[in-house]
């Protein structure tokens, strides 16, 4: 292919995504976070679980429409999908390209690091002061990166590690490559 | 030009969606003479699901088509490389057509000898139909396991809308 990531993800972006009011999504989503927050009596490392969890079943149906819009090759190294995901995926589904970077030197983890987070935009955390130190505000993006990922055989772990809802400098998100997925085989036939 | 079936296997390499429209490929097997042709017709017209008169079930059909496009695609694969894969083969008497997307679901297409280039067809399959109608519909399952299958009548009925105004079937 060609072009590279960053046309696939504008081109996309511009002719085949239909765009919702940003503020929409930052409201559904915010309400559902409050929504677990209360279900789960500010348990926050329950509700960062739910989070992913609910992001995980997002992703395993998501990366259909994602290669159904996009056309994407299978990358051949984890370095071309950690482009993909950042100029092409989250690109289309967010309009943001969060930088790849901070690899390790086994080429298997690396960072996005989120210099705009539509999911966060007007978001405070609450103030029990539990809230600052276990909630990951934007888990469900976690789960979709798992989910998706491991549709494509890559099975990924992923978490964040700062959040500037925290306070922390930049909100940043370590991606682990765990190891690539053996295609399934038939169960034997007797 | 003529479609015979069509298949959806997915990563769990389970047949999760057949459609038969003609299948004389079935016949030849069974019976030499192609003259129930008509019968055929009227059996797709009216809807209903093959009756399984041949030999062999439709559950048998499936593991052998599957077996087949299994077996070609990763002896493609082992010859020629990771990225290579396979869209089509043919016999005397038919072409099976073969796309397999990223996440390891394939379409299979059987169809007679003049249909030629027919991958955009199943990429639309894929892209307009079961992204659409399966994927996106919140309510319908992820995963088809247990012989289920897709059973969603949209996905259906929108395939027969594209399938048959195209000139490959005939």
């Amino acid at each position: 292919m060609a072009r590279t990531p960053r046309q696939v993800g504008e081109e996309v972006w511009k002719t085949r995504i239909e765009k919702v009011n940003a503020e929409l999504v930052t409201l559904t989503y915010g309400s559902v976070v409050a929504q677990l927050c209360k279900d789960f009596g500010n348990d926050y490392i329950q509700v960062n679980e739910q989070l992913d969890k609910m992001g995980y079943n997002i992703g395993i149906r998501l990366i259909e429409d994602f290669l159904a819009r996009t056309n994407t090759s299978r990358c051949r190294t984890f370095k071309d999908t950690a482009e993909i995901i950042s100029k092409v995926g989250f690109k289309i589904f967010l309009n943001i390209t969060p930088t790849v970077g901070n690899w390790t030197q086994d080429n298997k983890q690396f960072s996005l690091i989120f210099d705009e987070n539509p999911l966060a935009d007007f978001v405070e955390l609450p103030d029990d002061g539990k809230a600052v130190n276990e909630l990951w505000y934007s888990n469900v993006l976690c789960g979709v990166l798992r989910g998706a990922l491991e549709m494509v055989q890559t099975q990924v772990e992923a978490q964040f590690v700062s959040d500037v809802l925290r306070g922390h400098e930049t909100t940043e998100m370590r991606v682990t490559l765990i190891r690539i997925l053996e295609d399934e085989m038939p169960v034997g036939d007797d | 030009m003529t479609i015979y079936s069509f298949w959806i296997f997915d990563r769990h390499c389970e047949c999760i969606y057949h459609k038969d429209y003609k299948r004389p490929y079935r016949q030849l097997r069974s019976k030499p003479d192609l003259g129930s042709d008509s019968i055929d017709e009227k059996k797709q017209q009216s809807g209903g699901p093959p009756t399984g008169k041949g030999p062999l079930s439709v559950d048998d059909d499936a593991k052998l088509v599957f077996g087949v496009v299994f077996s070609l695609r990763n002896i493609v694969t082992k010859l020629a490389g990771e990225k290579e894969s396979f869209f089509v083969f043919r016999t005397s008497k038919y072409k099976l057509h073969f796309y397999e997307t990223q996440t390891n679901l394939r379409f299979v297409m059987i169809t007679d000898l003049k249909v030629d280039g027919i991958r955009p067809i199943l990429e639309q399959i894929h892209a307009g139909l079961y992204v659409e109608y399966i994927i996106k519909n919140p309510l319908s399952p992820v995963e088809h396991t247990n012989g289920v299958g897709v059973n969603n009548e949209l996905f259906s009925l929108g395939l027969d809308r594209f399938l048959r105004p195209l000139s490959i079937f005939e």
